[in-house]
């Protein structure tokens, strides 16, 4: 608004502006930044990159091996799994579920992490002393044992993965929530706040919240890779998407017994999960070095 | 020294008593009963059906039956097998060795490998050798291991023969008894001419596998370190005073630097421990992992939830352990309060 009516003067750049020329210093990030962009649209746009449906087994060209390989043949680019499904079809459709999966743990963890967050930064008392309980109690089970003990309680599907990456990972979201805001609650400006009478709703979520988000959204960027190989991990052993679903990990837990005969119907799946969690790495790390420097993580 | 061991147990305790609850009622909300589980394809008449559920006490009010649970495990008892009907502490016992071998020599791995290349990194820093590094370490620690562990499978055992696929040792040309449960041990101790190499044969590919993404973790927080280390003022009246860069970097710079580093091996291996889960089940290897994984497979819930309190135990303990050990490689943490 204030950008169409005053264009000529100077002024501080946006808090965005900033970021991104801080962020595109990174050749790393960039890179990775286009290589996730890329494997989204693939999804978006999965039914105009391939004609095949990811489920239909075509039974008279099974095995097909991929182009570069000897008798493979531009009707199926990445060649057929043992059920004569277009593997390029299966990837594509399945980069859908492997980032709706991260995205929905991040989002949800996200937002449940500020809520019970800031909750427990601003009520302090029992409030806090409980919820730092709990967080503590799930962190005292390791990542993988405590998402298989809630699918061995909820039953393996889709859905339910979700559910269970997102528990193990939600006390990251909550600890940092809690303990930036009450580096915040301390400041002068939230005191000026709460002297000039904003009620406490208000004065969390838009006093508070918006100075709190640096850490966030780069424990959001690298959580996001985390929760995708989570899901890759469990629908491998089997407890994550189920067959028939396209989905990386699970296609990968599939194709296992044919690393012999077969071998690219097992790589592949498991090169475009590496692919993808490798850029989303790159982009978070520059990410956090855009956005706060002090956070380097290692 | 004592204090601080006595409050880091102490705080363990609660974690504990929330677990074991947590666990019960994990087993309590599972679909179906027990008994139903495994009553097989004839069914079960209703009288043979309450007479098992009183086997189990499972016809007990859940307060008496929680009683007993907590009972149980105070007393060492953290249940029984439903398919193989052996206790579950007996059966972690036995396969626990094999786990903590694979861990003790992925980290091993990672160790020899991953601080020496961050130190150089760091050393070389903006450099070409430190750019290609960085890179490989990201990928290290972005590795979907399950697929890495199958693609040195298929090049290290398919196509150059040079390791085997599975298990832990051939048991067929080296049998020997085993005193330990540790096969590096039991091999120098009772086993024939050979037995040796071949374990450590079958350690090679699941240590790397395992070891891959703290590999990737420790050179990273290695070059950190070093990088910041190495602005330090000590550092350059060091360098003046005409040490040689090797005994700068290596008995100066690197001793400080690896101070947060050590504190993160030891973090790495409770996860480690415990997600040895893929891996074993890629190598078949007769660890604490695959037989949970394989335990769910067979709705085998005792141990699983046996299993779980188990390792989490044996990760608290870990993690007492270690704020022991880094309060004796950083005397600032020991004299606190």
């Amino acid at each position: 608004m204030s950008a169409m009516t005053s264009p000529t003067t100077m002024s501080a750049p946006t808090p965005l502006a900033a970021f991104w020329s801080a962020f595109k210093e990174n050749r790393g990030a960039v890179i990775g930044m286009c290589v996730v962009i890329s494997i989204v649209l693939a999804g978006i746009f999965a039914p105009l990159l391939t004609s095949y449906d990811p489920l239909i087994q075509y039974r008279d060209v099974v095995k097909v091996p991929p182009i570069w390989a000897e008798g493979g043949s531009w009707a199926h680019p990445l060649g057929t799994d043992p059920l004569g499904r277009d593997m390029w079809a299966r990837l594509v459709y399945g980069s859908r579920l492997s980032i709706f999966i991260g995205a929905a743990v991040m989002i949800v963890s996200t937002g449940v992490g500020i809520i019970v967050g800031l909750l427990a930064a601003y009520r302090g008392g029992w409030v806090d002393v409980l919820t730092l309980r709990v967080m503590d109690l799930i962190m005292a089970i390791p990542d993988i044992l405590l998402s298989i003990m809630v699918i061995a309680v909820i039953g393996p599907n889709l859905t339910n993965t979700i559910i269970a990456i997102m528990v193990v990972y939600l006390p990251r979201y909550v600890r940092l929530m809690r303990n930036t805001a009450l580096v915040e609650l301390k400041k002068d400006y939230v005191t000026a706040a709460k002297v000039s009478g904003v009620l406490p709703m208000r004065l969390m979520l838009s006093t508070v919240l918006p100075n709190c988000l640096a850490p966030l959204i780069v424990q959001a960027a690298l959580g996001l890779s985390d929760a995708i190989l989570a899901a890759a991990a469990l629908g491998f052993l089997g407890l994550g998407a189920q067959p028939p679903t396209p989905e990386w990990g699970s296609m990968l837990a599939d194709a296992k017994d044919l690393i012999q005969s077969n071998p690219w119907v097992m790589a592949m799946p498991g090169l475009a999960i590496l692919i993808l969690v490798l850029a989303i790495n790159l982009m978070g790390d520059g990410i956090r070095d855009a956005l706060d420097p002090r956070l380097r993580r290692s | 020294m004592l204090r601080l061991l006595l409050n880091r147990i102490a705080l363990t305790i609660p974690t504990f008593v929330a677990l074991m609850f947590v666990t019960f009622v994990m087993l309590r909300l599972v679909p179906g009963d027990p008994v139903e589980a495994r009553r097989g394809e004839r069914g079960l008449s209703p009288e043979m059906h309450a007479k098992a559920l009183h086997d189990l006490g499972l016809d007990q009010p859940v307060s008496a039956q929680f009683g007993n649970y907590v009972w149980g495990i105070l007393h060492g008892n953290f249940g029984t097998s439903i398919v193989s009907k052996t206790p579950v502490t007996q059966e972690f016992f036995t396969l626990f060795p094999a786990t903590v071998e694979l861990t003790l020599c992925a980290t091993l791995f990672a160790i020899l490998v991953g601080i020496p290349a961050g130190v150089y990194a760091a050393v070389r820093r903006g450099k070409f050798f430190d750019q290609a590094l960085m890179i490989t370490a990201l990928t290290g620690y972005s590795m979907p291991i399950f697929w890495w562990g199958l693609i040195l499978i298929l090049l290290m055992s398919n196509t150059l023969h040079l390791t085997p696929v599975s298990g832990r040792v051939d048991l067929i040309k080296y049998y020997y008894p085993q005193t330990t449960g540790f096969l590096l041990i039991d091999s120098i101790l009772n086993g024939p001419k050979g037995a040796f190499l071949d374990v450590v044969r079958h350690l090679i590919l699941p240590s790397i596998v395992l070891g891959t993404v703290p590999l990737g973790a420790f050179a990273r927080m290695t070059r950190s370190a070093m990088l910041e280390v190495l602005d330090e003022d000590y550092i350059r009246t060091a360098k003046a005073k005409g040490l040689s860069a090797f005994r700068t970097i290596n008995l100066h710079a690197l001793r400080n630097a690896l101070i947060p580093v050590v504190t993160s091996i030891g973090l790495q291996m409770g996860s480690l421990l415990a997600g040895a889960f893929l891996t074993e089940t890629i190598f078949s290897w007769p660890g604490v992992g695959h037989w949970m994984v394989q335990s769910i497979g067979r709705r085998d819930y005792p141990v699983l939830q046996g299993g779980i309190m188990l390792v989490a135990l044996v990760v608290m303990l870990l993690n007492v352990v270690l704020d022991m050990t880094s309060g004796l490689i950083n005397p600032r943490l020991r004299h606190e309060k």
